[in-house]
């Protein structure tokens, strides 16, 4: 019993890390109607820049979300003024595919340029630390971790349902030509969520940091089980993302312990294609086929 | 009846094609001779890599670029004709065996991810290819007895031509080559056939595709299937020029997205474009990587990176693409597409209304609540033009989708007489085409990429199936339809006037028995309307029965032999065109209660 108490415990906060890393692309999709390959790589940019300065000004690394969340602003906001506007009328959807392709294949092979093919640890500053709840024991940062998906969902909730920029962007998201229409600058929009999406990562790397180490293919390690996440919760849904994360994080913790922890991975894969196939629009996603979005 | 030839087609296509063949040959021929003429294991080493690359991208441009079907999972075939090849080989199997036996498994891999898979678009296929991946390369760590897990293969050492390893580089070169072209010639066949213009149209508009009698499913599979097979092939060999794989060199999202970028930036879609894209940039980052070595870990990723950010940006098309503006510019000119619809010889006597050829009983469709087709029963005669008349939202279309297979109904039957004089009930839009069933689609489907006569032989190809059979008939109905000057212009570039009657010229060319119409004078001059409808009576008289949704009453009073009105799902009149029009219902229908009286 204790030991099932320890994987769901276990599966709930790898959930957590699942959500904070997905959110971004969610709502990146949701608004954009990209789908960002390259979400891994700016994860892994915010890692390597919270190690850079955590280790260079011994500064505590949840300190540098400061400077890592409004970088990933500017990298994000970049990307879409640069890349992805000139192709948004582009007539196939390949070129946008390629376009976050070959920026995710950019940045991989920029970081091994710069940082080579070592591991960089970022100090744990004793978030690496066990706790004792009940009868479960979970690391100190994954419950920070944990905590901050759950307010980042909320906060974003209120952003969108509450401001007149939100409305904006919500607007924006469901009709574009109409948001048009009643005044709305929809390239500005679009690169305000992309800037938003990719800040949310950076928060998401301050803080995976600390407990996992960086190297240049972390992304890649992460956002193929981000685009499972979003894909289940439903592509554009906040909350659907989070829900999503919860389960495949219990359906990873679940699968490494009975089924074996080599096989997670292909559980969990197994999982996402039965939910593309079966049931492309998600738990939460809105009931247009995805088939049809591109 | 005018027979205007000054629209003669462009006569430059031979000339244009011999420098682009001399470019080929000289290509080719340089692939093969440079390193046997310089002799340096090192650049013998890159040619062959690039003849690897070369055909793997030619292999997944068949899918990616012809299908539109943008997989990046390929390396999981490429990675299945590798491990078979090696594991068949440490068991004494030659791979010249293992090949086939690789690619055999590959095809049913292939067909069985792809088949689910089809219903995903762009990202999403992306997406689900690259999870297909992924399991195989779990699958391949797992599985350590057969594939040695993590700690990879060794192939034993056994050498000469049986067992496709060798000391020497040329045979290598050799073997490499040959399969380079073998992809080539494949990928040209297929381009060249009935195939590679029913892929292209499946990927343009999927739906104007199966009302031309392309069953979409079955040449989607086919494409996967070949390209899963020579992408196998590729695998085998350069496994065992390798000597050694492991999953996660084998199995590589990396390795796939190179695959397909050497297509992207060659020319997504062309036969050559993937060749070009490997010829240029294979041999930039293998020298970089032999001359700086480790010291630039990365480097030619990120030039590989930097170099499709700038395609996708400055050169959607790739190098093909921007060589086709160039040498497309001269007929840029295009003529004004108010040209006549070439009015047609008719017929002195009309022949007779024949036996039935379209019978619907109780045809019902609804929404949820909403009854959007409500018990609608009425038969079409051989030769007869029945025109579909009703008020914005009176459910036309809906019918139009039920009696060409686009939509099931909730009720009713539709049965159709086949040519051996009993009557079918047909499901799907292929058994409709089979029928004789054709079609067009109220908001125009052109397959936007192909030109005029490219989109007019996807139709022809329903009874020709011969490439030159097909243009010849597709050039005869371009001319009917006056659309002969635009001949190879893209689709995209018509207006919508032009892009009306290509909608009818390629449900034309698959020389229908029963002509579904809809709304084709929406849009047209009055001039074009009088010759559209000269057009229809003449199709009529050679026996073709239609049905024509049309708001251009001078179109329906004229042609109709009966008049069917359709409001709110129901039919509410039938009859000859000039008492429908009379009647008080179908007034009311149209201006609403106040109109009823108003001319009495």
């Amino acid at each position: 019993m204790n030991i099932f108490l320890q994987l769901v415990a276990n599966g709930l906060m790898l959930g957590g890390l699942f959500a904070i890393i997905s959110i971004g692309l969610t709502l990146i999709f949701g608004i954009v109607k990209v789908v960002n390959f390259a979400h891994g790589e700016f994860l892994m940019a915010g890692m390597y820049l919270t190690w850079i300065i955590t280790v260079g000004l011994g500064l505590h690394p949840y300190v540098t979300v400061l400077a890592v969340a409004p970088f990933l602003f500017v990298l994000g906001a970049m990307t879409q003024r640069f890349l992805i506007q000139p192709l948004l009328l582009a007539r196939d959807d390949h070129v946008q595919i390629f376009a976050t392709v070959g920026l995710s294949t950019a940045l991989i092979n920029l970081a091994l340029l710069i940082f080579g093919a070592d591991i960089a640890n970022t100090p744990a500053s004793g978030l690496r630390a066990p706790v004792q709840i009940g009868p479960v024991r979970i690391l100190e940062g994954q419950v920070y971790i944990f905590i901050a998906a759950v307010l980042l969902v909320i906060g974003l909730q209120l952003f969108l349902s509450r401001t007149q920029t939100g409305r904006a962007i919500r607007a924006v998201a469901q009709n574009r030509a109409a948001a048009q229409l009643m005044g709305i600058n929809v390239d500005r929009i679009y690169v305000l969520s992309f800037g938003i999406g990719a800040a949310c990562v950076g928060l998401a790397a301050s803080l995976v940091a600390p407990l996992y180490p960086v190297s240049s293919t972390i992304g890649t390690y992460f956002v193929l089980t981000a685009f499972v996440v979003v894909v289940l919760g439903g592509l554009g849904s906040i909350v659907g993302a989070f829900v999503g994360a919860m389960i495949i994080g219990l359906i990873d913790s679940m699968a490494g312990f009975y089924i074996g922890s080599d096989l997670r991975e292909a559980v969990v894969f197994g999982v996402f294609l039965v939910i593309l196939i079966l049931k492309p629009s998600g738990l939460f996603g809105t009931r247009v086929s995805l088939s049809h979005i591109s | 009846m005018q027979r205007t030839e000054t629209f003669a087609p462009p006569a430059a296509r031979p000339v244009y094609l011999r420098p682009a063949a001399l470019a080929l040959a000289t290509v080719l021929a340089a692939l093969f001779l440079i390193p046997v003429v310089v002799g340096d294991a090192f650049i013998y080493h890159v040619f062959i890599t690039i003849c690897i690359f070369a055909g793997l991208s030619t292999a997944w441009n068949i899918v990616g670029g012809y299908a539109g079907q943008l997989s990046l999972g390929h390396a999981m075939f490429y990675g299945i004709g590798a491990y078979a090849g090696m594991i068949l080989m440490n068991m004494g199997v030659s791979p010249w065996i293992g090949m086939f036996a690789g690619a055999a498994v590959a095809v049913v891999a292939s067909v069985v991810i792809s088949y689910p898979c089809f219903r995903l678009h762009g990202p999403f296929f992306a997406l689900a290819t690259i999870a297909f991946l992924e399991v195989f390369r779990v699958l391949a760590l797992h599985f350590r007895d057969v594939t040695g897990g993590a700690m990879g293969m060794m192939i034993e050492l056994k050498l000469g031509w049986e067992w496709m390893v060798f000391r020497e580089r040329l045979p290598a070169l050799v073997i490499a080559y040959g399969m380079m072209l073998v992809c080539l010639g494949v990928a040209w066949a297929i381009r060249e056939h009935r195939l590679g213009y029913y892929l292209v149209a499946t990927r343009e508009r999927e739906s104007a595709a199966k009302a031309a009698g392309v069953q979409t499913v079955r040449v989607r599979l086919l494409a996967v299937s070949a390209s899963a097979a020579l992408t196998a092939m590729m695998g085998t060999f350069h496994a065992m020029y390798l000597t050694f794989i492991e999953p996660a060199a084998v199995f590589s999202l990396t390795f796939s997205i190179q695959i397909a970028m050497f297509a992207l930036i060659g020319g997504i879609g062309t036969i050559y474009g993937p060749l070009l894209g490997a010829v240029l940039l294979v041999p930039l980052t293998e020298i970089a990587r032999g001359a700086l070595g480790a010291q630039a870990l990365g480097l030619h990723g990120f030039v590989y990176g930097v170099v499709l950010l700038l395609v996708v940006l400055f050169m959607p098309n790739g190098i093909m693409g921007a060589l086709s503006r160039f040498t497309r510019e001269k007929a840029a000119e295009t003529p004004s597409q108010a040209g006549p619809v070439v009015s047609m010889p008719r017929a002195e006597t009309r022949p007779p209304l024949g036996a039935e050829v379209m019978r619907v009983e109780g045809l019902q469709k609804h929404f949820g609540g909403l009854h959007v087709t409500n018990n609608v029963s009425f038969t079409l005669r051989e030769g007869e033009i029945l025109g579909l008349i009703g008020p914005n939202g009176a459910g036309k279309t809906t019918v139009f989708n039920m009696i060409s297979g686009f939509m099931r109904p909730n009720g009713g039957t539709v049965s159709v007489l086949d040519r051996d004089g009993k009557m079918h009930q047909p499901v799907s839009p292929g058994d409709f085409a089979a029928l004789g069933v054709g079609r067009t689609f109220q908001i125009v489907q052109p397959f936007a990429s192909m030109t005029v006569e490219e989109n007019i032989m996807v139709g022809a190809f329903y009874r020709h199936p011969h490439v030159n059979d097909a243009r010849e008939v597709a050039r005869e109905t371009a001319h009917r339809m006056g659309l002969a000057p635009w001949l190879h212009a893209e689709a995209r570039g018509l207006t919508i006037g032009g892009l009306k009657r290509l909608e009818v010229a390629r449900v034309m060319a698959m020389q229908p028995r029963i002509l579904l119409l809809d709304e084709v004078m929406a849009g047209i001059n009055q001039t074009d309307v009088r010759r559209a409808i000269d057009l229809m009576l003449s199709i009529r008289d050679t026996g073709v029965s239609i049905i024509a949704i049309e708001h251009v009453m001078q179109a329906v009073m004229s042609l109709s032999d009966r008049v069917i009105v359709l409001s709110s799902g129901e039919i509410i009149a039938e009859g000859k065109p000039q008492d429908v029009v009379r009647d008080p219902q179908v007034i009311e229908a149209y201006l609403g209660k106040d109109f009823v009286h108003a001319d009495h």
